[in-house]
């Protein structure tokens, strides 16, 4: 598993206005995992009762999924201007 | 030919060395260098593993300083394209006909049940080939490319 990003940096700019932001993913990640273990045990109950149907493998992986595209997020940048916006985003 | 295959050539035209053993050692010599040649080639292919998609737009130097200019940089990690081809794996079934039936109407018969996870790392590793580079009619420059 790759490492987690750390810091997400968005900048959006409109005409006169605009703002910046530096997302600490560091700090929000013990966070989630929190809410993730609170959550577990009705996603461990939806899990199984979905098992049947196959939805619940499918639940688990796109779980799994999930992570690994988070994972994947370091190094995207996306920058995007002209005369008047300015949309950046950048995932280190 | 090397150093080496010189000198056996040599011990063997001097008779100081009988033909089977020269055969032997020309053997030895040839597959030591092609083990190292395949060495430096798997290097060098990890070398260029490429790392990230990127697409750019640059505007028409002439018209550079005009209101109707877009600028586009974009980054895309290559693990992020892994990823992101896994998950058409886990497209329902329902959902999996309509994006077929969708493609085709666009014209691509593609079936993306065929997508399997030992064809990703083969599709990705192609895109390390791919360069894409137009100018369009209002001068803009539109590059996709992989580094």
């Amino acid at each position: 598993m790759k490492r987690p990003p750390v810091l997400m940096r968005v900048k959006i700019k409109g005409g006169d206005r605009g703002f910046g932001l530096w997302l600490p993913l560091f700090l929000l990640l013990p966070l989630a995992l929190v809410v993730f273990i609170i959550l577990s045990p009705l996603i461990l109950i939806a899990v199984i009762v979905l098992w049947p149907s196959g939805w619940g493998k499918r639940a688990l992986l796109v779980l799994q999924a999930a992570l690994e595209i988070f994972c994947s997020m370091r190094g995207l940048k996306v920058a995007v201007q002209n005369r008047q916006q300015y949309v950046f985003i950048s995932v280190v | 030919m090397t150093e080496n295959q010189k000198k056996i050539l040599e011990m063997l035209a001097e008779k100081k060395m009988s033909v089977d053993d020269a055969y032997r050692l020309l053997n030895v010599i040839d597959s030591a260098e092609s083990g190292q040649e395949s060495t430096h080639k798997a290097e060098t292919a990890v070398k260029a593993k490429p790392k990230y998609l990127r697409v750019t737009v640059l505007p028409d130097p002439a018209n550079e300083h005009s209101q109707n200019v877009d600028r586009v940089n974009v980054r895309v990690p290559m693990s992020l394209i892994r990823a992101g081809i896994k998950l058409t794996s886990l497209i329902p079934p329902e959902a999996r006909d309509k994006v077929n039936g969708a493609l085709r109407e666009k014209g691509i018969d593609f079936d993306v049940r065929n997508v399997k996870p030992e064809d990703i790392e083969e599709l990705v590793e192609a895109l390390s080939d791919l360069e894409v580079d137009v100018v369009s009619s209002k001068g803009e420059k539109v590059k996709v490319f992989v580094e």
